[in-house]
């Protein structure tokens, strides 16, 4: 069997590989700042990031044209960062004192629910929208045409990236949060108010999802289970860039769609599988993750 | 029966043992002392196979068991007990020395007998030689705070071991509850023809029992000998000024 | 001695439940014959999950994928090659145990956390491989209407089947829990450097533990494609691996029992809620919440007897005569 790699198509794979990494590392970004300051992984947050799809498409169709989708990539972060708030001011926070596998089941039964509120909201069916005119087509780059929309991810996924590590480094609350991370009882003997850092916290990793979802929105069909593929694979890219790493996201992020997008030009029927195979091998040889872990 | 040579182990660029030697014959009694800090944990940990040493050698009956796990050095011989009451919460009295037993015996693996049929004698036998036969079937979690100290050691002797490693076997007890510790092990001791190793803060503890004492500071052994040697000892007073219960 | 009755009384108990399960079928319907059934393979399965998480304290986070195989090489035997149907029955636990051992023995070196974790993305591969490779395992459609011997054709036949198989694998589990082995593996899940410190080679265990449990979890796999005739990649999906596992904490785990009690719950929420309406995961995640809030032990931890042992026990003289 013949594999014809051309220059060309290399370069095509790699940029597609780089894009759909942005939209990994956004979400898995988010997956991150929760397991690093909260202590657990967040199940539901592949519910939160279809969510985000569906939104997008809700607000995208009702207002229409360009204008449609830049208010469904603000509208639909919000709208899960909203959905967040509420089920952590309600239910979450008073599961904080207790064993963590509680809370891991606690995001379990969320993502049970989010999963038949999304049926229930808007049905079965697939959906999608296309990006706005100034995003469609392609600009030429190193030789191969690069969708438009892809050098848009190209542009999001680092400013969402120096974002948070400005928030994490540079704010009050960011630092509050590291160290809450670290030592939550410190923190709260200092007399910080834990319980809102955490609620801060978890808004700000869920509304990461809501972004990523609204922003695939238009580059996939947008489905039901499409929260029970994406979290496995957020959880993955989080656990080998080293658990509650920002940047440690990014690198897994970008391990897990260049093996997918470059695997494509010699085994395109298992290209799918080099990614879980990376994973395997990274975590084999430093189960830490490649950065540090906050843990 | 256990030599250790010139033993180091850092942590980090810390030194917490910086060229330990300790000589230990059968049948004695021997106190590792020192201040808070001086590495006698540090050391024990070393000793039974907690920690890998950096540097050194340390011998047991003439063979070297330098960095074996812990699991291979107890099965040579040597049992431990811990300074923070290290038991199996979950699990009776009985059970918790049952399973040391069980370790000892090399039944580990039996899949398809019953447990509670297996080393019954050997178990109540412990357990009355240490007093707790009343409480075999309470869950070691609810027990007081002597007697998890207590049933630290029966677990340790579950292993019939011939070098008995107890670390601050007298922590947090009170001068009633230490006495009857000390009693308790040297009794221990001559019935059943245990070296023992321990490491203590309570001088009257360590004056009145051991056979040789091992003095430790920043890591290092400053003395080596019979109490009244130890306790002429300039460099030992330096250490202790102060320290003196 | 009183431990002795309280045994033989358990023992009977359990052989009375049996005798009732072994004559449902002659008063019972095929619908809920299948429903037992059901509960029977995945209690089973939960129950080796349990062997592991709420015995041994082992973080095992995948333990579907194990089913998964189990499932799929029985499956593939039997339509692949001409073997007859009963060593497809009997290299499926074999497969699984191997797999365990394999991915066991990768894992075990790990602590806690990041073992669950490697275990993970271990399964994780292995489905995906599943999933992908179409001319072996035809992928995402699965593998149906596997031809099964005609003792297996009714479900009736199924039933016994079933029951036979999981009745002697859960005495098979009771024997190794009761034996030095389980008191071992539940030292280890309460201080494992105690047990180290002890004698006791801590992973070599643990190992041993993981291939019981996955022989069992394989063997589960094998009864659903008796039951279905037909396997499919989702087996191995991570989503499984988490709902057995809540089985588990649901009918309590610390239990025998616990869960196949666990398991009778969530297949009996999905069938009977499940007919009423579409949205049966939705009623199972508040169920869940609720329990989360109000019975942290799952269910079974409030067992009567348990909790008049417990006070047996604790209650002895604060101060010493």
């Amino acid at each position: 069997m013949e594999t014809s790699v051309t220059i060309a198509g290399f370069i095509s794979q790699l940029l597609v590989g780089l894009s759909r990494a942005m939209i990994l590392f956004i979400v898995a970004s988010g997956l991150s700042f929760i397991l690093g300051v909260l202590r657990v992984p967040n199940v539901a947050h592949g519910s939160l990031y279809m969510i985000g799809a569906f939104v997008a498409h809700s607000v995208a169709t009702a207002v229409g044209g360009s204008s449609g989708f830049w208010l469904a990539l603000v509208a639909a972060p919000l709208a899960v960062a909203l959905i967040s708030l509420v089920a952590e001011r309600l239910l979450f926070c008073h599961l904080y004192e207790r064993e963590h596998l509680m809370l891991l089941l606690f995001t379990f039964a969320l993502m049970l629910i989010l999963g038949d509120l999304t049926k229930m909201t808007w049905g079965a069916d697939y959906r999608s929208i296309t990006a706005p005119p100034f995003l469609q087509g392609s600009v030429p780059v190193l030789g191969t045409a690069l969708p438009r929309y892809n050098l848009f991810l190209l542009i999001i996924g680092p400013l969402v990236a120096v974002g948070l590590w400005l928030i994490s480094t540079r704010t009050t609350f960011g630092k509050i949060a590291r160290a809450a991370a670290v030592d939550r009882e410190m923190v709260g003997a200092v007399g910080i108010n834990v319980s809102w850092v955490f609620a801060m916290a978890f808004v700000l990793g869920c509304l990461l999802a809501g972004l990523g979802g609204a922003l695939v929105a238009p580059t996939v069909s947008i489905t039901l289970g499409m929260d029970h593929t994406i979290i496995i694979e957020a959880f993955l890219i989080v656990t080998i860039g080293g658990l509650g790493n920002i940047w440690g996201a990014m690198a897994g992020a970008l391990i897990f769609g260049l093996t997918q997008s470059l695997g494509v030009l010699f085994l395109p029927q298992f290209a799918i599988v080099f990614p879980y195979l990376a994973v395997v091998c990274i975590l084999s040889l430093k189960p830490t993750g490649l950065l540090k872990s906050v843990w | 029966m256990l030599q250790v040579e010139n033993l180091h182990k850092s942590f980090d660029k810390f030194k917490a043992v910086n060229g330990a030697e300790l000589t230990v014959n059968a049948g004695e009694m021997v106190a590792v002392i020192g201040p808070n800090g001086a590495g006698k944990t540090t050391l024990f940990n070393l000793i039974t196979g907690q920690l890998k040493p950096d540097h050194g050698r340390i011998l047991f009956r003439g063979e070297p068991i330098t960095g074996l796990p812990a699991h291979a050095i107890c099965r040579r011989g040597i049992a431990r007990s811990f300074q923070i009451a290290n038991i199996f919460p979950r699990l009776t009295v009985f059970r918790n020395v049952q399973v040391s037993v069980l370790s000892r015996k090399g039944l580990g693996y039996t899949l398809f007998t019953p447990a509670q049929r297996l080393v019954v004698d050997e178990t109540h036998h412990i357990l009355e030689s240490v007093g707790l036969i009343d409480k075999k079937l309470y869950v070691a979690g609810a027990l007081s705070h002597g007697d998890k100290r207590t049933l630290e050691i029966a677990i340790a002797l579950g292993n019939e071991p011939e070098l008995l490693v107890l670390d601050e076997p007298t922590a947090g007890m009170s001068p009633e509850e230490t006495e009857s510790a000390m009693v308790l092990i040297k009794r221990l001791a001559r019935d059943q023809g245990l070296t023992i190793l321990f490491c203590e803060h309570d001088m009257d503890v360590v004056f009145n029992v051991a056979n040789r004492i091992m003095v430790m500071q920043h890591g290092r052994t400053i003395a080596q000998g019979p109490p009244p040697e130890v306790r002429g000892n300039l460099a030992v007073q330096e250490a202790y000024l102060g320290e003196v219960d | 001695m009183i431990a002795n009755i309280l045994r033989s009384r358990e023992f009977i108990l359990n052989l009375l439940v049996l005798l009732a399960l072994a004559l449902l079928p002659a008063v019972a319907g095929r619908f809920y014959i299948y429903i037992l059934s059901v509960i029977l393979v995945m209690g089973l399965l939960a129950m080796s999950l349990n062997l592991l998480a709420g015995h041994g304290g082992t973080y095992q986070f995948h333990h579907a994928a194990f089913y998964g195989v189990g499932a799929y090489t029985a499956a593939l035997l039997i339509t692949r090659t001409a073997l007859p149907a009963w060593v497809g029955f009997a290299a499926g636990p074999v497969m699984a145990a191997l797999a365990g051992l394999i991915i066991g023995g990768i894992c075990v070196r790990l602590n806690k956390l990041y073992f669950g974790m490697l275990q993970i993305s271990l399964g994780s591969l292995l489905w995906i491989i599943v999933l992908r490779w179409y001319g072996l395992t035809a992928g995402d459609d699965g593998i149906h209407g596997i031809p099964m011997p005609a003792f297996l054709s009714t479900s009736t036949g199924i039933y016994y089947f079933v029951l036979s198989v999981t009745t002697a694998c859960l005495a098979l589990m009771y024997l190794i829990l009761k034996s030095p082995f389980g008191a071992t593996l539940r030292a280890i899940r309460d201080n494992p450097q105690r047990c180290e410190a002890v004698g006791i080679n801590v992973r070599r265990h643990q190992l041993a533990a993981i291939v019981i449990a996955t022989f069992f979890a394989g063997a589960a796999g094998v009864l659903f494609v008796v039951l279905e005739s037909s396997v499919y990649p989702d087996m191995l999906f991570w989503v499984l691996s988490l709902e057995i596992f809540i089985m588990c904490l649901l009918g309590g785990w610390f239990t025998f029992y616990g869960p196949m009690l666990g398991a009778a719950i969530m297949v009996a929420l999905r069938t009977f809620v499940g007919s009423t309406t579409e949205y049966w995961t939705l009623i199972l995640g508040v169920v869940l919440i609720l329990l989360i809030f109000f019975l942290p032990e799952g269910l079974m931890g409030f067992d009567l007897r348990k909790l008049i042992r417990a006070r047996r026990r604790r209650a002895y003289p604060s101060v010493p005569e």
